[in-house]
């Protein structure tokens, strides 16, 4: 028996949000410690991983571990029949195949719920390494989603590059360049608008636009958002989600080619 | 032409060796192409009202048409092509060449027949039948693709041979082509309908040969006895055993020659001349160049080349081929987007490989958690 009780149902929704662009189907993998969930889109590029701790929510129960394979179009149509201040409950027996979605008023006076099929999936799970970031940068998550819809404008890719001075974001196209410079911030009133480098060494790399607009779909999660960069390897873009996890996304680089003159 | 029934047979035994993904999401990868093969395709395909297309004298264009399209359509996915020429059959495939010629001689008769009746379904069966790659075919093609910037590597005998060698040594991610053989020579990834036109919306279908040694639990060297009994282009078959017995026969003895010490030979003649140790040798050490000795480069397509080879005597529109080479050019710049499995290692499924049913499979599965600290940042090449 799976239990799981959200008393801020528009958390899930906008959970939701944040993946379903990226991702067609996912394996939310459910265990005593909570709810994960870890998938790369179609091509590879990306992958999502999403954390929500057992603590967080309202009631939690996990008897024993389970994958439930979902269609997030399927799931995203469910989650919008429930509103922002409803409390929501995601239930499902040992071995079942489908998922029960409960959504409760705030005065109790109005309960719906939706059973939804699971889906037998195949994926791939990554092993990801911890690692010791050259560059990590936190600014606020509205910030880095302007720069990414400013920049893609220009051109399909976009270089951020880490310095002590600061953090910059470049984009060409035909249409010509842009450039975006945000300094470290002097001092400021509330934390989460602050702009913080921590740096051990300079990095810069190419990404796709394509992926970091996708990204940012999860603003509406986290007042502030960071960056995690090193020399050749996947950024990582996380959005802290207050007192019950996080969703994290990888992007794989741009790389030069080799034969390229 | 490959193995008999082996497509049908992994579909059954090792579905999970199979995936399909459009051909957008192949970008960056480094792929061989059978290029006798797909020119036999293209002549077959690329036709306009059942006829070939023909240049101004008559000369068929169907060939280049098909190759100077359906490469461009693979170089704009991102995709970087190198075609591999036939070299000489080697000798054992004599017989199945001989067979291919008898088919031919046959379908001559048969449009010879259709045409007096006038059956015109039935002379273009045929004559699609009696389509032969000459030399003619592959030079002109050569010439295509050198204008066009794009690789090609001439075999010292089969072309799917020298595929898998490029597979196993790494210098391309995997072979291209409709013949099932190339799993039997160690490619360790097939793909198919690769070089299909975009208007068929055919999605590859990818073919993992590991997957299917495990799922089928082989070594390679069982896999390739599997094969030759299967039917391959080097030898002859025990007649009265198809696919389901050859695997069974296989799985119970784990060689041909225990299998011929078992079997009943008064239901099931073995063929008196059966080379199939010779066979097992093509498959294993085939006649390749050193994939380290290849140097595959991509060039600049050469426009006015391209125009020059293609347009006036061929009637192939100038617009179109320039348009053409103005997306090889575009191709050829920048970067290469980055793929997270070549940075993060894939963790072992553990779930079991054989078919099952929902509710079992979905037990099976775990949370993939402590993997942390695992697997080490791995750099592509």
């Amino acid at each position: 028996m799976f239990e799981a009780r959200l008393l801020q149902g528009s958390l899930l929704k906008k959970v939701m949000e944040a993946l379903k662009e990226l991702l067609n189907e996912a394996a939310w993998d459910c265990s005593d410690a909570g709810i994960q969930l870890q998938a790369m889109d179609n091509s590879h590029v990306s992958l999502v991983s999403l954390n929500l701790r057992a603590e967080g929510f309202d009631k939690y129960r996990c008897d024993r571990n389970l994958s439930m394979g979902m269609n997030l179009g399927s799931m995203s149509k469910i989650l919008k029949c429930a509103s922002n201040e409803d409390i929501i409950t995601i239930k499902a027996q040992d071995n079942a195949d489908t998922v029960t979605f409960v959504f409760e008023s705030p005065e109790q006076d109005k309960v719906s719920d939706y059973e939804m099929k699971l889906m037998n999936l195949d994926q791939e799970h990554l092993g990801i390494p911890e690692t010791d970031y050259a560059c990590t940068i936190r600014l606020p998550s509205s910030e880095f989603a302007r720069i990414c819809r400013d920049l893609s404008q220009f051109g399909e890719s976009m270089v951020i590059s880490c310095t002590k001075e600061g953090v910059r974001f470049s984009a060409t196209g035909d249409i010509g360049t842009g450039n975006i410079k945000l300094a470290q911030s002097a001092k400021v009133d509330k934390e989460e608008e602050a702009v913080v480098i921590e740096m051990q060494e300079p990095v810069s790399l190419t990404f796709a636009c394509r992926y970091l607009n996708s990204f940012t779909k999860a603003t509406s999660l986290s007042k502030s958002v960071q960056l995690s960069m090193s020399p050749e390897v996947p950024l990582v873009v996380e959005y802290k989600i207050e007192d019950i996890g996080h969703v994290r996304y990888y992007l794989a680089p741009k790389i030069e080619d080799e034969e390229a003159a | 032409m490959g193995i008999k029934g082996l497509t049908q047979l992994i579909g059954d035994s090792a579905p999970a060796a199979i995936k399909e993904n459009e051909i957008k999401n192949y970008f960056g990868r480094k792929v061989a192409i059978d290029a006798s093969m797909s020119i036999y395709q293209f002549l077959i395909a690329v036709r306009s009202e059942g006829a070939m297309l023909t240049s101004a004298d008559g000369e068929t264009t169907s060939h280049l048409m098909g190759l100077f399209y359906r490469t461009i359509r693979m170089v704009d996915n991102g995709i970087k092509p190198v075609y591999v020429f036939d070299g000489k059959p080697p000798e054992m495939k004599g017989g199945e060449l001989n067979k291919r010629a008898e088919k031919r001689e046959e379908a001559t008769k048969q449009l010879a027949i259709a045409t007096d009746a006038g059956d015109t379904a039935e002379i273009d069966k045929m004559n699609k039948r009696l389509v032969k790659v000459n030399k003619v075919h592959t030079d002109e093609c050569k010439q295509l693709l050198t204008l066009m910037g794009v690789p090609y590597i001439e075999a010292p005998c089969e072309a799917e041979a020298q595929c898998a060698a490029m597979v196993k040594a790494g210098k391309v991610y995997a072979t291209a082509t409709e013949d099932m053989d190339s799993l039997t020579f160690g490619s360790n990834i097939l793909l198919r309908y690769m070089t299909y036109s975009e208007a068929k919306k055919m999605p590859i279908k990818e073919f993992h040969l590991d997957k299917v040694l495990q799922a089928m639990s082989y070594t390679m060297d069982e896999f390739i006895d599997l094969c030759i009994m299967l039917g391959c282009d080097y030898c002859d078959t025990i007649k009265g055993i198809g696919a389901k017995r050859a695997k069974d026969l296989i799985d119970k003895h784990r060689c041909i020659e225990k299998v011929i010490e078992n079997l009943d030979t008064k239901k099931y003649a073995i063929p008196e001349d059966w080379p199939y140790q010779e066979a097992r040798r093509l498959f294993k050490n085939p006649d390749v160049l050193d994939p380290e000795t290849i140097d595959l480069k991509w060039n600049q397509p050469d426009e006015e080349g391209l125009v020059k080879f293609l347009c006036g005597d061929k009637n192939f529109n100038e617009e179109r081929i320039r348009g053409g080479a103005k997306k090889l050019c575009k191709a050829k710049q920048g970067q290469t987007q980055g793929r997270l499995d070549t940075f993060f290692k894939v963790l072992p499924s553990n779930k079991p490989s054989t078919p099952s049913t929902p509710a079992s499979k979905r037990k099976a599965e775990e949370p993939k958690k402590g993997s942390k600290g695992g697997a080490k940042f791995k750099r592509a090449k």
